[in-house]
């Protein structure tokens, strides 16, 4: 049993931090952009392209594509000091999309699509959430009509987040009327920028983050836009949803760092109840960080982290939620101004934070979810 | 980063494994029935495995085995509950070893590894303000030798200990002796508690040891006890590991087979639920305790990595083990029944070398609040 990294991965962190702190403006820049809620604004952009451009973006794929053909290990390096640095920590076109196409896209999708994900330049909305398919993605209905020399896609998303700033939709789409429902769906890459007939139309949650309502009317896509084979798009969203598991706490230490700073600033630092607080949200900071350290290291020793991903991504989430309440207890009254106000702390940011930390309970699979997964793919309980 | 175990540590755990398999079947509910709280023959078995001497020096009777080991091993235990003194033992031993004198080391340590001589740490002082003391603390000299007089509280194993680690403060300030248990002047009553593993009340009065007996410099004791504390919330956070462990496995099981309103209870989301969450929590305590104890092994601080592990690990066994209780419903109230052993037991074990507040007090002071 070891939890250090080895003196090469220990040299790739120090390189990965020099850029940011060599990039601190611009670093900063763009996790001022991220934060307003609005996407990736031009300096997200810019960054995104300064660590793409060192293959840092996708330093799994192979070097033809834009990687670096690294272990896991080193993404979760790349993404813990993204997080650290930008909040930004990876892409969908990195994490989601990407493997896919890797895996199953054809030559040409390959090289197309590959080295713009890896260099940073474009990124991809994932299609999957419709108002009646949430955590029911099997559900999905949105009609993708096979018609010889295109598909016909017509119906409508919901919640897809990145659509008013992504190039590409990572479309999931029915292609079969069958039973069970999840064996007829397929996955698609449709350009949002050239494609006639898409409407995307915002929507706004309490935490001020723009996501998107997308409409699908009697849109032409061509042939070429299916990834892998017709009706099984779910197979491969359940095998993405496999990779994209590395995660980092790297944002909440952080933060946590930054709470426990004002909390001797203020001279709160001797109030029993903050003490016993904050010592309690070390120790799960510390064991998120080890699970997260797992599933890395799982992925790299050919183990698939099916429950390990799930309670991961429901222990942050969860702990978010006790960071921001500790937060917002030890602030008293001030918790409740927002940014701009003179009795603002730290600016706003955890009120902000207050409201945007929910979404985290419910997208990428909610936590009830993951407890699902955990209990039958974990510990061999019924499936239903 | 390896989150493997070692080939020698895979090894370890098969013997331990089919060794507790079977011997410690029903163990603890035999044992809490007689007056030693343990079983005196399978100690000497545990030490002829070389268990006891797992982190000792070979010249002592030892293995030479890491703190890792010594957790791995604590854990299995955990699992079944396995009755004794054994982390009393090792963390005595431990102290000697560190802060012993070469002839304290010979004399006591091989006896240890070899099973014949128990050493139970007697530190715990009464609070003034809960009971008043039968003995209050006194130490003078006398014909150069200490006379010490005393209350110590929760001895663990005190009954059959051979030596006690106490604490008094003399004319050099607060000292460490090694007090032989045998002493008249010493007075051992093992009290009746919710894990019956029997902690005791140790009076000293007129005791007089030695300077021979003194662990360490004289005065210097705070800093040993604070070492002894520290291995002891280590080890006991490896035990609720284990024991949390158990209880998962059990309730699980109990869940894929209790049948209720036509079906499987555990096909039911809240317990599916309740399940992830124990699940959860024991995943939490495991890799923050591994984590503490790879860091001791190497010999790097682990103040906070021990105490994040045993304030996680004491309120993790209070929440783990009530769920336990809760799915096995009936069967888990009923005595005839081991859930509510292991939710006895987590009590003593939450308890034991500082709980959950205790240690949550450490890490904000180590985070320099």
């Amino acid at each position: 049993m070891d939890f250090s990294f080895s003196a090469e991965e220990e040299k790739f962190k120090q390189e990965v931090q020099e850029l940011f702190i060599s990039e601190e403006e611009l670093s900063k820049a763009a996790k001022k952009e991220w934060n307003t809620g609005l996407g990736f604004g031009p300096n997200c952009w810019k960054i995104l392209q300064k660590i793409g451009e060192r293959g840092w973006l996708c330093p799994t794929w192979p070097k033809e594509y834009g990687g670096l053909g690294l272990s896991y290990m080193y993404r979760y390096i790349v993404v813990e000091q993204m997080h650290h640095f930008v909040d930004i920590y990876t892409t969908v076109g990195a994490g989601m999309a990407g493997p896919i196409i890797l895996s199953h896209g054809t030559d040409e999708q390959k090289n197309k699509y590959l080295p713009p994900i890896a260099r940073g330049e474009v990124e991809f909305v994932l299609g999957y959430t419709e108002p009646q398919a949430g955590s029911d993605l099997a559900a999905l209905s949105i009609k993708a009509e096979d018609k010889g020399d295109y598909y016909l896609i017509n119906g409508s998303k919901l919640f897809n987040t990145r659509a008013h700033y992504s190039q590409y939709h990572w479309l999931g789409a029915r292609t079969a009327v069958i039973k069970p429902k999840y064996k007829g769906i397929s996955l698609f890459i449709v350009d949002l920028k050239n494609t006639p007939g898409i409407t995307i139309s915002p929507i706004w949650s309490v935490g001020g983050t723009r996501t998107n309502e997308i409409f699908y009317d009697n849109v032409k896509i061509p042939k070429d836009s299916l990834v892998g084979e017709a009706n099984r798009g779910f197979y491969y969203i359940l095998e993405a949803l496999d990779y994209e598991r590395i995660s980092t706490v790297a944002g909440l230490e952080r933060d946590f760092k930054e709470l426990v700073e004002y909390v001797k600033e203020k001279r709160k630092a001797g109030d029993p109840i903050i003490r016993q607080k904050l010592g309690g949200l070390a120790a799960e900071i510390e064991s998120a960080r080890l699970f997260a350290l797992k599933v890395a290291w799982m992925l790299d020793n050919g183990r698939v982290p099916n429950y390990e991903a799930a309670m991961l991504k429901m222990k942050v989430a969860e702990t978010e939620q006790n960071l921001v309440n500790t937060a917002m207890q030890i602030f008293g009254p001030y918790g409740q101004v927002q940014k701009g106000c003179r009795w603002a702390q730290f600016d706003g940011q955890f009120e902000r934070f207050y409201r945007d930390s929910l979404e985290n309970l419910i997208t990428r699979g909610t936590s009830e979810i993951m407890r699902n997964i955990i209990a039958q793919r974990g510990l061999g309980m019924p499936r239903r | 980063m390896d989150f493997d175990l070692s080939e020698s540590q895979n090894m370890l755990l098969d013997t331990a494994k089919k060794f507790l398999e079977k011997e410690a079947k029903g163990l603890a509910r035999q044992v809490e029935k007689t007056d030693a709280g343990y079983s005196p023959e399978l100690w000497q078995k545990i030490a002829e495995l070389g268990w006891i001497g797992l982190v000792f020096p070979e010249q002592y009777g030892g293995i030479e085995g890491t703190f890792q080991d010594l957790v791995l091993l604590v854990e299995e235990m955990g699992k079944a509950v396995f009755p004794g003194p054994f982390t009393t033992t090792a963390i005595s031993g431990l102290s000697i070893l560190d802060h012993g004198n070469s002839s304290q080391k010979d004399a006591f340590i091989p006896a240890l590894t070899d099973g014949g001589l128990i050493i139970s740490p007697a530190l715990i002082k009464p609070d003034p303000l809960m009971n008043e003391s039968i003995v209050h603390d006194q130490a003078s000299m006398k014909n150069g030798k200490y006379l010490l007089s005393g209350t110590r509280l929760f001895v663990p194993f005190g009954h059959v200990a051979g030596r006690f680690i106490y604490e008094a403060d003399t004319d050099k300030g607060k000292t460490l002796f090694l007090i032989d248990a045998g002493n008249p002047g010493i007075r051992c009553l093992p009290l009746d508690s919710i894990a019956g593993d029997k902690p005791c009340e140790v009076v000293l009065e007129g005791v007089e040891v030695s300077e021979e007996d003194i662990i360490g410099t004289p005065g210097k004791a705070e800093e040993i006890i604070k070492q002894i504390n520290t291995w002891g919330a280590l080890l006991e956070s490896a035990y609720i590991c284990g024991m949390l462990e158990q209880v998962l496995k059990m309730t699980v099981e109990y869940a894929n087979e209790r049948e209720q309103f036509g079906d499987k209870i555990g096909a039911l989301q809240c317990i599916q639920h309740q399940c992830a969450d124990m699940a959860t929590d024991t995943d939490q305590v495991k890799f923050l305790t591994y984590e503490a104890a790879w860091k001791l092994s190497k010999g790097l601080p682990a103040d906070k990595e021990v105490s994040m592990a045993k304030s996680w690990a004491s309120d993790a066994s209070r929440r783990v083990c009530l769920l336990g209780v809760k799915i096995h419903g009936g069967t888990g109230v009923m005595e005839e029944h081991d859930m509510q052993i292991y939710f006895r037991k987590a009590k003593a074990e939450e308890l034991a070398f500082g709980d959950g507040d205790f240690h949550r007090e450490i890490v904000a002071a180590q985070l320099g609040l």
